[in-house]
């Protein structure tokens, strides 16, 4: 019986860890968005705030799905995520509440990248790189997301998966502009035009052109800065100097624009702490240290992005016609037709 | 003697066993709710590509894996060459490493400007090598990534059973005027084939539930299917189909294992009259090959990935300065220790319930209960977060006492549990193989001695099985370091291990900060292994 009874102590203890967390000054985050440097970010606002962090890190889905069953008993007060698309999704189930648009908030982030429910924390644009050694400026003039379903680049295109979700967002913004039956059309056309079945990450669409095996690439901004900072290493660094980054759409609506960002919980049991915390993340201090590490775009005016982010080109017009709240309610339409062209 | 049937040993075992079975079934029923999300053109589209790839990921793993572990195992046991004992126990160094690791430590090596670019060029100078380099990614990339992490099982098992194959069969062929090679497949693959079934499917049953590695390259088999059919698109028809078809292929490999090991009853060795095996001694080039086939494969599967992470880690020393190591050590050291504790002492308490009441429910009840260990880690801690907060919703609250969600969501109780399922057959199997080997005479006796059964059960059964239980723990600790889905979904906050530690670096592609905490792992579970390699290769 003794060892029932250990057994039981055991218990009680593993228990109690769980127990334990009932401090009134923190603010818990469940995060999909994860970088080394976000540890010093907490440390900034807990000196600050007084506010301890709590962070739970871990895939997207995965998370949302804890949170959902956890219901009103959860411990989560932010959700924080890289897609406006994830976000909006989560939203639609109903698993935010109001508060994200708080005054300090709606001064500093523009209307465009942010709800009453969650708010963008950084920006990226999703953009063509090429290789001018076998792309001349003359072959990119007025080029835009649409054109690249013409068939001028069969066979020298890469881009990741269908089921990548910045790629759902861009399908998404281009079902939203051109209406679904021209996007499956060109789906088809961009898969046409594919050097080879999609596969690996935005950084490694980059190297491909860097290594010859494709002329176009579709990526995120921050990659090619991730490799010219050297954090991927020398090669990676030259390499990224063989590609040039391209802004699409530029006569037109502009270039398509995705967030990271983050929503106050349903259930948020520290809801004040929350709102304090996002309105931390869209103050100078801590927008320099984001975009100085992530080389995403700050979210708000008067930061400035890391210097390779902004030798890529400042100036560019972006895509703020469409609200990246809409990207969500797109996105299944999007992976349909990018399905139906056979987009691996 | 007569053993009463419902008792405290009955009762406990069957408590055990129905926990451990309640997420598996709720896996299985939360499927009987109808909501659709995907399109029916959709769907059909991916039920076959996720069929598909289950099926070549799976026919190409068992294909290399029973080619590296049943020829390492062959040449180890039967002959006889410079650093034949090395190989012996260092082949089975690939169980440190687990097969999310090596994809990482492949992609870094073979991608595009990757380390294998950078040897060229520091070799031969500048030039452009990218198209010379093989890209082992997507399906290739899995294949070969699970392979080398789990051939280890078909090498042990197999290895074990030429090791008790006596020398008098390998004589047979010679009389019979066999050729070396007409004996290997005639005689010593024949015989070995139980074990080597065995081996075989507990790779499968790996292989299947592996999301790792599968996710890092992208291939969308059936596991990543009713993560992203259920967690994603709550679709549950779609998840409903794939389970089944998991199901489907999951029953079939337990056929054939079950039918192996009948098998096995009729080639157990018995010991006298035999000769014992002398291994042919090898020389000049034969000699040279088999030391060569050996180390290639000890290269690829353990030193490769163990060398990718060492040199990033040494260009990228900041990262292993960031890292907590501390910390980490101690996280994944009390949840080995915790789901060590648990594990052992329930499956042994389990076992001793199935043996004294011989009831065969129970056994069934037990049997379904270890098929834990097939649903996969990730599917297995949705399922159990879903089953808590509907019992919590529905049960508790009915009596209007606390909630118990906190309880069991994201501590360290619930992730231990989670661990707990999942490895339970691992426990339960592991003590019932060391406890077939008790006669129930022995029970008998000691009853007859006037030995209570808790008695029987601490003073005879516990010391007879130091060995198996020693042998157990290290294999389950090794499972535990290694495992990432379940801690990932589980964990408390702030709570990092160093499988989660690396995983999070690589989602956000930052493999060279994965490094440091992907060797620290290995070291670990390498230590583990080295501990237990004299018992591992005994048994």
């Amino acid at each position: 019986m003794k060892k029932i009874s250990l057994i039981i102590a055991l218990l009680a203890t593993l228990a109690g860890v769980s127990f334990a967390d009932g401090h009134s000054k923190e603010v818990n985050i469940f995060s999909a968005r994860h970088y080394d440097s976000d540890i010093q970010l907490y440390e900034k606002f807990t000196a600050k705030t007084g506010i301890k962090v709590n962070v739970i890190s871990g895939k997207d889905k995965a998370l949302q799905k804890r949170i959902i069953e956890e219901e009103k008993d959860s411990k989560a007060d932010l959700y924080i995520t890289a897609d406006a698309g994830r976000l909006g999704t989560f939203q639609a189930k109903g698993m935010f509440q109001r508060g994200a648009s708080s005054k300090a908030i709606k001064a500093a982030v523009p209307s465009n990248f942010r709800t009453a429910y969650w708010t963008g924390i950084a920006k990226r644009a999703r953009i063509i790189y090429y290789s001018p050694e076998r792309v001349s400026a003359s072959d990119l003039k007025e080029m835009t997301y649409e054109n690249l379903a013409d068939p001028k680049w069969k066979g020298k295109i890469v881009i990741r998966k269908s089921n990548n979700v910045y790629n759902q967002s861009l399908v998404a913004s281009l079902i939203k502009n051109n209406g679904k039956k021209a996007t499956a059309e060109w789906a088809k056309g961009v898969v046409a035009n594919m050097a080879r079945d999609s596969k690996g990450n935005d950084r490694a669409q980059i190297l491909a052109v860097a290594a010859g095996e494709a002329d176009i690439a579709v990526a995120n901004t921050y990659y090619l800065a991730l490799m010219l900072s050297g954090k991927k290493g020398v090669e990676q660094q030259a390499a990224a100097k063989k590609v040039k980054p391209f802004f699409p759409n530029q006569d037109g609506r502009g270039t398509h624009m995705n967030i990271s960002g983050g929503g106050i919980l349903k259930y948020a049991p520290n809801k004040a702490n929350a709102i304090k915390f996002l309105e931390f993340l869209v103050t100078k201090e801590a927008q320099e240290h984001i975009v100085n590490n992530t080389f995403e775009y700050p979210m708000i005016d008067g930061v400035e992005p890391h210097e390779l982010v902004a030798q890529m080109g400042l100036g560019f017009k972006q895509d703020l016609k469409i609200k990246v709240s809409s990207y969500g309610k797109k996105q299944a339409d999007a992976l349909e037709v990018m399905l139906a062209a056979s987009w691996k | 003697m007569k053993i009463k049937k419902i008792n405290f040993w009955y009762l406990t075992s069957f408590i055990i066993s129905f926990a451990v079975a309640i997420p598996i079934i709720t896996v299985f029923s939360s499927f009987f709710e109808t909501t659709t999300n995907y399109s029916l053109i959709l769907r059909d589209t991916f039920l076959y590509d996720y069929i598909y790839n289950s099926f070549i990921l799976l026919i190409g793993v068992l294909l290399l894996t029973f080619v590296l572990g049943v020829g390492c195992a062959y040449i180890v046991s039967f002959y006889y060459f410079p650093g034949v004992n090395f190989f012996k126990w260092a082949l089975i160094l690939s169980f440190a490493v687990p097969a999310y690791i090596y994809a990482y430590s492949l992609t870094a090596f073979f991608e595009n400007y990757g380390t294998a670019f950078s040897i060229l060029k520091n070799v031969f100078g500048e030039n452009d090598y990218n198209s010379l380099i093989p890209k082992f990614d997507g399906m290739l990339g899995a294949i070969i990534s699970i392979s080398f992490s789990l051939f280890g099982y078909v090498y042990v098992l197999t290895r074990a059973s030429f090791h008790y194959q006596s020398q008098n069969l390998i004589e047979l062929g010679k009389n019979l005027g066999f050729s070396k090679k007409k004996s290997f497949f005639k005689i010593i693959l024949p015989s070995a084939r139980p074990a080597i079934i065995g081996g075989l499917s507990l790779v499968a049953m790996e292989t299947l539930s592996d999301f790792g590695s599968v996710s890092f390259f992208g291939v969308s088999t059936l596991t990543t299917g009713i993560y992203n059919a259920w967690i994603s698109f709550d679709d549950l028809v779609l998840a409903n189909r794939l389970s089944f078809y998991l199901l489907i292929f999951i029953l079939g490999l337990f056929i054939l294992e079950n039918f192996s090991r009948k098998k096995a009853q009729y080639h157990l060795p018995s010991k006298g009259g035999f000769k014992s095996k002398v291994p042919i001694t090898l020389s000049g080039q034969k000699s040279f090959l088999a030391f060569m086939f050996c180390f290639i494969i000890f290269f690829i599967s353990f030193l490769f990935p163990v060398f990718q992470m060492l040199y990033w880690t040494i260009i990228f020393p900041k990262h292993f300065m960031d890292l907590n190591i501390n910390q980490l050590f101690l996280n994944t050291i009390l949840l080995v220790f915790l789901s060590f504790c648990f594990l052992i002492s329930l499956a042994f308490i389990s076992n001793y319930g199935n043996r004294v009441s011989r009831s065969k429910f129970l056994e069934s009840l037990t049997a379904f209960s270890v098929s834990g260990y097939a649903i996969p880690g990730i599917i297995l801690a949705v399922a159990f977060i879903t089953f808590v907060s509907w019992f919590d919703n529905t049960v508790i609250s009915f009596f209007k006492v606390n909630t118990i969600k906190s309880i069991f969501i994201g501590s360290i109780l619930g992730l231990v549990l989670v661990y707990f399922i999942r490895f339970y057959s691992l426990a339960y199997n592991g003590i019932k193989s060391g406890y077939l080997k008790i006669n129930y005479s022995i029970d008998e006796s000691s009853y007859l001695l006037g030995y209570s059964k808790f008695k029987t059960f601490t003073k005879i059964h516990i010391p007879y099985l130091k060995n198996s239980i020693f042998l157990i723990g290290i294999l389950i600790s090794i499972e535990i370091i290694k495992e990432l889905p379940i801690t990932l979904i589980m964990r408390p906050f702030n709570f990092e291990t160093f499988a989660t530690t690396a995983y999070i670096f690589a989602s956000q592609d930052l493999l060279e900060a994965a490094a440091a905490p992907s060797l620290l792992l290995i070291l670990i579970a390498s230590v583990f292994i080295l501990v237990t390699s004299k018992y591992i290769l005994k048994d």
